[in-house]
């Protein structure tokens, strides 16, 4: 073994060049696939659930959110990679404590979403992801809607290096846009794949629409475009709200915070390395 | 005891026990695949779990179905009873019992995979078949962290009774409660894991190269060519399915 | 290797900054480690001794962790940093290959993503790609010398705290380091486990390793070190500096050392006049009293909290079988703390001490017997409601914690007890009385270990309570630390207040009680 250097270059180019193809691949994977979900759906689902379709969804939405994650992961820090388990756990324990509330919301991307706020665009994408496929192993129900939860923690992170995070009343805007589109994106996955939703209250939402004479892909489309604008609104309170109680030497240690100064309050005293 | 299967066995055999059964949408093919499911899971013992879980999740899931398709199914022809604007059709029931049954096979045999495998083996076998480590690491370690996060949340609790906080019945009370619990469990995971981070990076898990493994999984080569022929046999059958119901409007 | 004069390690320190804060936490630091050397950095908490640790080791690296200006020399490499872009970066794993680093928290070293022990100690072999027949070798080699070859297959989440620390110590040194740095690594140990890693040290120097402690007591193991670095902050929030180095001899029991609240040889119990001394009870102050401690100023007035004919058992696994008189932890305990009285319980790990205070304020209900407190039966009341009249305080005080600043922490609650007015006098005089006057508006998780137990201590006093109950209040505080502790409960119990603590260490119940108590078998005795 030849003896390795005590100190390292920065990362070069050639590398980039293949992630960024591929990122790219991942998220064509994924808006071909809606686009093409949304033109080919079967008009007439009287004969049987439209296995075609599910096929199409699964198999499109997964293979964009791996190539994401293959993309992405190699590429992040070490310090960015020890949060996504910090991530998946808020996700799921957070929302159970939320879920104690009563409150009629699912709430199960803070954890996400605050990665997403201190780490990235980059990192929130392979974090929702990764949650996905991760917490799939003791649900699997929530696997096909890894490519959703991708697009929510890219969508976070974007917000935060906008500086969308530095004006309070600016972060639950910022979730509603990110509910809007997130929601889209998922129905085919409710439609196709589950032929409904997984909560007895979005399901009257959908019945309400399914009497109103639509078909079950615009059914689903307007019940996510009423639940989850308003559920990413209060995530994303939530996570600004905890990003904003951490001690700025626990933010400040991330790059992305720094560079981007993603929280209102005075520039570091340091110049950035 | 039976000779261990290799974790990417397993895997290969649920996933394509899903892949088929999703793609043939059937729905006595797929009350057949769940029975078999927990037939399994009852001979490896694990069919407790494995049905408590699939019972949380498929409960709320069948149900909304039922409701949805059962009452409202403008598609429908065959119309068995009708109130107001809520018409229960035939049509309506199959497609409930479809997508029902499909997703209780597709979830028990993903759960029988997960509630049996050995997930040291199968991280050792994930960093040996060059998938990034960073994946086994997100996987195993939040396998870690989640009892440990149960009981942190517990002490967090204790502690903060302890300096006088009474939660009311109130909406607003207890939310409250929450931005207080919150603050120190998200501190106390953000920082944990970043002397953690420091701790990995100098012990390697960030530079980039090969990697060895001091774990060894057993990988016969009779279960290789066994994952091969399943998984040809498999897409051979999802793609026949496919050319069948290739809509129509979509040139092929 | 050849153990020669030479230097092994060598850091400069002009400043080193975190990103994000104004001061340094480190200023005008050197430090040089040869082969086979044992170093001590001896300082109170929040002294930068961790800081300097880690910058030594490539745990914190100049410009990704903070601003560094100063140097770093590792076997004639000489790395300058000035706090610019184009400063070198240092690969941290090779640099951690030969300045391997264990932190204070053992299980922070440890990957949490293997099974066994043996694998967690090759983790850092598989990262390095290191041919399996040559991994299994050297994680044998490895284990019999930290004392772990039994333990290879047991999953290291099951471990004691000692076996956790020599698991820490296994994986640093299973790359055969020049430099191991030691970041308080006889804390919670008992005196088995520090043998062990005292003696693992020694085997080590032996072989030509240098070796840095970093710790906050002068103790024996410190007085082995060839030579003695002493860090101190000039104010409570201000960064680290040099103010003395030298060998023990030159060192011990100078003014340096204890300016920078280092616990002397004789452990906490050694330190002040003791509470109950300064509390003017009646006790000649200072000095070491022999027998045991005349009740001091109770009289025959009630008690502030009393338990009667106590029993507890936690709830059995009932897959077990038999039904043993070893599952009550607590039998039959009677207990009564009156105001203005200070009590102590001792007794060994495991015997029930945390169960015992638990039951003052309600966290555990008793299966036989009652609780009171100030007179009144705590059955029924819940914990949030019985804390108006009894102040715990917990050995973590990170759970305990939870706003934004330090004011508002330590304000918390009482709004609704005192007004607005009220509430901040009451806060700040209860800052000023455990000496944190001056941190009011800082984060509270930005406080050094021992701050933050004496900011936890606050938030009790500033509610006045009729009972103080402490859980092991030496730990992790410093010099300074105990002293404000111990000032401010002997003040407390002045003013009448009850204090029940529960404690390890006799020598220091003893001098800061007015009864000891021993808690063995789950019953009381007075010793």
């Amino acid at each position: 073994m030849s003896q390795p250097a005590l100190t390292i270059t920065a990362p070069g180019q050639a590398a980039g060049r293949r992630r960024r193809l591929l990122e790219i691949a991942g998220a064509a994977a994924i808006a071909a696939t809606y686009v093409f979900l949304v033109l080919t759906q079967p008009a007439d689902i009287a004969n049987g659930p439209a296995s075609f379709s599910a096929l199409v969804a699964l198999g499109g939405f997964l293979l964009g959110a791996v190539l994401l994650i293959v993309a992405v992961l190699p590429a992040l820090p070490t310090s960015t990679v020890v949060l996504i388990p910090v991530a998946l756990v808020l996700n799921v324990v957070l929302g159970q404590l939320m879920g104690s509330t009563g409150l009629p919301f699912y709430i199960d991307a803070i954890g996400t979403v605050l990665i997403a706020v201190l780490a990235g665009p980059a990192a929130g994408a392979a974090t929702g992801a990764l949650s996905s496929i991760v917490w799939s192993f003791f649900n699997p129900t929530v696997l096909p809607f890894a490519a959703g939860a991708a697009l929510i923690g890219f969508l976070a992170g974007m917000a935060a290096r906008g500086g969308l995070f530095r004006r309070f009343y600016l972060a639950p805007v910022a979730g509603f846009v990110t509910g809007i589109l997130a929601g889209v994106v998922s129905a085919p996955i409710a439609a196709f794949v589950f032929g409904g939703t997984s909560g007895l209250g979005t399901g009257a939402i959908v019945s309400a629409f399914r009497a109103m004479g639509d078909t079950l892909l615009a059914a689903i489309t307007k019940q996510a475009l009423i639940s989850d604008p308003m559920d990413k609104a209060i995530v994303f309170t939530i996570a600004a709200l905890l990003a904003y109680a951490l001690p700025r030497r626990t933010t400040f240690q991330f790059p992305f915070v720094r560079r981007y100064r993603v929280l209102a309050g005075k520039a570091p005293a340091a110049p950035d390395a | 005891m039976t000779p261990r299967l290799h974790p990417f066995t397993t895997l290969t055999l649920a996933a394509c026990a899903a892949g088929v059964t999703t793609a043939a949408a059937y729905w006595p093919l797929s009350v057949a695949v769940a029975l078999a499911a927990v037939a399994l899971a009852a001979r490896r013992g694990v069919a407790g779990r494995v049905l408590t879980a699939g019972a949380v999740i498929l409960t709320p899931l069948c149900l909304s179905l039922l409701v949805l398709h059962g009452l409202f199914f403008p598609e429908g022809q065959t119309v068995l009873a009708q109130w107001g604007p809520a018409r229960v059709t035939a049509e309506g029931l199959g497609f409930a019992l479809e997508l029902g049954t499909r997703t209780t096979a597709c979830v028990l045999v993903f759960l029988l995979f997960s509630f049996t495998v050995s997930v040291p083996d199968l991280v050792s076998a994930l960093a040996g078949r060059r998938i990034p480590p960073q994946f086994g690491f997100v996987l195993a370690s939040t396998l870690t962290l989640l009892p440990a996060v149960a009981g942190r949340l517990d002490r967090i609790r204790q502690a903060q009774e302890t300096r006088g906080m009474v939660v009311g019945r109130g909406l607003l009370s207890r939310l409250g409660a929450l931005r207080l619990q919150m603050v120190p469990l998200v501190l106390a995971l953000i920082d944990d894991a970043g002397s953690r981070a420091q701790a990995l990076d100098a012990r390697g898990f960030g530079s980039p190269g090969p990697r060895t493994s001091y774990r060894e999984v057993a990988d016969p080569p009779a279960q290789r060519l066994f994952r091969a022929a399943v998984l040809v046999l498999a897409a051979a059958a999802v793609a026949r399915r496919i050319v069948a119901s290739w809509p129509a409007g979509v040139p092929s | 290797m050849t153990a020669t004069t030479r230097t092994a390690l060598q850091i400069r320190i002009e400043a080193f900054t975190f990103h994000g804060e104004d001061t340094p936490v480190l200023t005008d630091t050197a430090l040089s480690v040869t082969p086979g050397s044992l170093t001590a950095v001896l300082g109170g908490s929040g002294s930068g001794k961790s800081t300097l640790g880690k910058l030594l080791a490539g745990w914190l690296r100049a410009g990704h962790a903070g601003q560094f200006r100063g140097s770093l020399e590792l076997g004639g490499t000489v790395l300058e940093f000035r706090g610019v872009p184009d400063d070198p970066r240092i690969n941290p794993a090779e640099w951690s290959r030969r300045v391997a680093f264990v932190p204070q928290d053992a299980a922070a070293m440890l990957s949490s993503v293997r099974a066994t022990v043996a694998e967690e100690l090759a983790f850092g072999l598989e990262n390095r790609a290191t041919a399996r027949e040559d991994m299994l070798r050297a994680v044998e080699r490895t284990a019999a010398r930290t004392g772990l070859s039994r333990l290879l297959d047991r999953d290291p989440a099951t471990l004691s705290g000692g076996e956790l620390r020599r698991l820490a110590v296994g994986c640093a040194v299973i790359t055969e380091p020049d430099v191991l740095i030691l970041d308080e690594p006889l804390a919670s140990l008992d005196a088995a486990g520090a043998a062990q890693v005292e003696d693992l040290v020694r085997s080590l120097r032996g072989t030509g390793t240098g070796v840095v402690l970093l710790s906050q007591a002068a103790d024996r193991f410190a007085g082995e070190a060839t030579h003695w670095t002493i860090l101190d902050a000039q104010t409570a929030l201000d960064g680290g500096t040099v103010t003395a180095a030298g060998t023990p001899a030159q060192l011990a029991g100078s003014a340096e050392l204890e300016r920078a609240g280092v616990i002397g040889p004789h452990g906490p119990g050694g330190i002040g006049s003791g509470a109950v001394g300064s509390a003017g009870s009646g006790v000649a102050a200072g000095g070491r009293r022999p027998g045991p401690v005349p009740a001091a100023a109770p009289g025959p007035a009630p008690a502030s909290l009393e338990l009667r004919g106590v029993g507890f058992g936690y709830a059995r696994d009932p897959r077990l079988p038999g039904t043993g008189a070893q599952d009550r932890v607590l039998r039959d305990v009677d207990f009564a703390v009156r105001p203005g009285e200070i009590i102590a319980v001792t007794g060994p790990n495991g015997a029930g001490k945390s169960t015992l205070l638990r039951h003052f304020n309600g966290l555990l209900r008793p299966t036989e017997g009652d609780v009171l407190v100030c007179g009144r039966s705590i059955a029924g009341v819940p914990v949030g409601k019985v804390a108006a009249s009894m102040g715990l305080l917990f050995q973590h005080p990170r759970d305990q914690l939870f706003e934004r600043t330090v004011l508002r922490e330590a304000a918390f609650g009482l709004r609704q007890l005192f007004g607005k007015a009220g509430a901040e006098a009451r806060s700040r005089a209860a800052l000023a009385e455990v000496g944190l006057s001056g941190t009011e508006e800082a984060h509270p998780a930005e406080l050094s270990a021992s701050q933050q137990r004496l900011l936890a201590l606050a938030t009790v006093l500033a509610r006045e309570p009729a009972v103080l109950a402490l859980d092991e209040p030496t730990v992790g505080l410093d010099r300074h630390g105990l002293e404000a502790l111990q000032g401010a409960v002997g003040r407390a119990a002045a003013r009448g207040a009850a204090v029940a603590m529960v404690t390890h260490d006799l020598e220091y119940a003893r001098r800061n009680a007015h009864r000891v108590l021993e808690l063995s078998g789950g019953s009381l005795r007075d010793i």
